[in-house]
């Protein structure tokens, strides 16, 4: 099958969508499908760009959502998407998070034919459908198969587009966690793991570091494990001096070192304390086989199986968060039944499940007539090939193609 | 020559919403026959795991039943469709059990579960484009002004594909 990827976000900066596309194209591709990806790019000759990734532009930062999101807007990346439609021949186009002003959006706008859009945000409010709502709707209106990644991102989709999603899990590469060694150096005073930005409130180092004086009158030798970027002052200060022996601060630790990372705990602590839409660092640990304590919040609860696949405490309660993290640390049995319980729950999210599931979307959908560039769109802004680069002309094309459009 | 201007302004816009909304409109009625043409496609596949099946049942009778309710849906007109797709779907859960447990059975049934999880796919994507397309035809503009044109009113396609 030939599938065409729009990635909204740069690729050169790291991120959960610019990840999951990675994964899933390099998945595709090992199954023998022919991928290509459109993404925005800041350096098109870097070494390490994958050869299926097609630059469509450098990004500009733009403040989004609360936070700075790098995008790509205008005639000359759209010129390059429509490029990429008709070079391509696409059986079918996947988007992801149609949503965001960025390629994606301008794909959905170019394209007609088989498309097929992936939701990741959960949250409720997309400043570009607020704003754009109305303009929006005719780009979104052309995806026939919609993947929402959590109950949460479906839930968005339903009360802001209307219609429903298929719900296809985020993937993880279980392979690359399992059987993971432990960093050096390590003894065997019992350890709890957190990852995570150790500045970002809702992560809830703030609620663990507050439990470890009681965890510490539990389990006496414990030692905490904090990988993350932030300011490691203000862990320091946050934990008694009598304790401060016993957190080790790692900073920010690449992809390759983060199944280490799990390895080197007896338990994964995630005391998040609320705005999460899936809990891939639970799937992560969970297929290390280091059992895993979180906050009891929705999409927590569904991966740990309701309990079954890990232990669930309640939300912002450090003392229960003590209690629960002694009591695992003090039952080796019960730790080596939930990493087994873990290892099998995380099945459901290899990266070749997942792919599978999407694989099935897209014959589902690309039954019809292949990817084309959008009829109205060819018929009213035609460009040849050396526009590419002409931003200029093109500028002035959809000026006058947009006052044709008017006068009709 | 204010008046005049307003007018012109006014005529301006209300031209401009309805050409777009007609747009609109043509684009959502072309992702419905686009999904309708998936979902057919899906339930054909379906019909021929079916009879795929029936041909592996170890009771004559019930291969025969079902092998008829397959090619009955296969050739269903379009208002009856719905309902010969469901009696195929109701003929699958009852013959399932007797299935022969040998390759040839089990290949048989693997076809006809992947043929039964897109039928399931392509149904909602189909029902969530026919969804979008009345909503904008149910409003007061469009329905006032048949932007829709002739076109028939989109249906829903409501089927137990959960047999399987």
């Amino acid at each position: 099958m030939r599938i065409g990827i729009a990635c909204p976000y740069t690729w050169d900066v790291p991120g959960g969508v610019q990840a999951h596309v990675r994964d899933l194209a390099d998945t595709l591709i090992a199954l023998g499908h022919d991928v290509s990806v459109l993404s925005p790019v800041d350096d098109p000759d870097r070494d390490d760009l994958p050869a299926y990734v097609v630059p469509a532009g450098r990004a500009v930062p733009v403040p989004y959502n609360g936070s700075v999101a790098r995008l790509v807007f205008g005639p000359l990346s759209l010129a390059r998407t429509r490029r990429w439609l008709r070079e391509g021949a696409f059986d079918v186009l996947h988007v992801h998070e149609p949503t965001v002003p960025s390629v994606s959006m301008l794909a959905c706008f170019a394209a007609s034919g088989p498309i097929v859009a992936t939701f990741h945000t959960a949250t409720a409010r997309s400043r570009a459908l607020q704003v754009f709502g109305t303009a929006l709707q005719p780009a979104l209106e052309k995806v026939i198969g919609r993947i929402a990644v959590s109950p949460a991102a479906r839930r968005v989709v339903v009360e802001h587009l209307g219609g429903d999603a298929v719900l296809i899990p985020n993937g993880v590469d279980v392979a690359r966690f399992d059987g993971a060694e432990p960093l050096p150096g390590r003894d065997d005073r019992p350890t709890v793991v957190f990852l995570g930005r150790i500045d970002e409130q809702r992560k809830g180092l703030a609620v663990l570091l507050e439990a470890l004086p009681e965890l510490v009158s539990l389990v006496p030798d414990v030692r905490l494990l904090v990988a993350g970027p932030g300011d490691a002052d203000d862990v320091r200060e946050a934990v008694p001096a009598s304790l401060r022996d016993r957190v080790e601060l790692l900073g920010l630790v690449s992809e390759q070192d983060k199944p280490r990372v799990f390895a080197s705990g007896d338990v994964y602590c995630a005391p998040n304390t609320h705005g999460e839409s899936f809990g891939i660092v639970l799937v992560e640990a969970m297929a290390t086989g280091t059992p895993v304590v979180a906050s009891d919040l929705e999409a927590f609860r569904r991966v740990l199986e309701d309990g079954r696949a890990g232990v669930l405490v309640p939300v912002r309660d450090p003392g229960a968060l003590a209690a629960g993290l002694g009591a695992l640390l003090q039952d080796p049995e019960r730790r080596a039944r939930l990493a087994e319980a873990g290892r099998r729950a995380v099945r459901t999210y290899d990266w070749s499940t997942v792919t599978r599931q999407v694989v099935e979307v897209y014959e589902t959908v690309a039954v019809a007539a292949p990817v084309a560039v959008d009829a109205t769109l060819e018929a009213a802004l035609p460009v040849g090939d050396e526009d590419d680069d002409d931003a200029g002309r093109l500028v002035t094309t959809l000026r006058r193609w947009m006052a044709d459009r008017a006068r009709r | 020559m204010r008046t005049l201007l307003w007018t012109a302004g006014i005529a301006f816009l209300v031209g401009f919403y309805l050409s777009w909304t007609a747009g609109r409109l043509d684009r959502l009625h072309a992702r419905v026959d686009a999904a309708w043409a998936a979902l057919d496609a899906q339930l054909v596949r379906r019909a021929a795991a079916a009879r795929a099946v029936a041909a592996h049942l170890d009771d004559a009778s019930a291969g025969h039943a079902l092998e008829e309710a397959a090619t009955a849906a296969l050739e269903a007109r379009h208002d009856r469709r719905e309902l010969l797709e469901n009696d195929l779907s109701r003929a699958l859960k009852a013959s399932l059990p007797m299935l022969v447990q040998d390759a040839a059975g089990e290949a048989a049934l693997a076809e006809l579960e992947t043929a039964s999880t897109r039928v399931g796919l392509a149904r909602s994507f189909h029902n969530a484009a026919v969804k979008d397309t009345r909503a904008l035809r149910f409003r007061r503009i469009p329905r006032a002004l048949r932007l829709a044109g002739r076109r028939e009113m989109p249906q829903f396609f409501e089927i137990d594909d959960t047999a399987v």
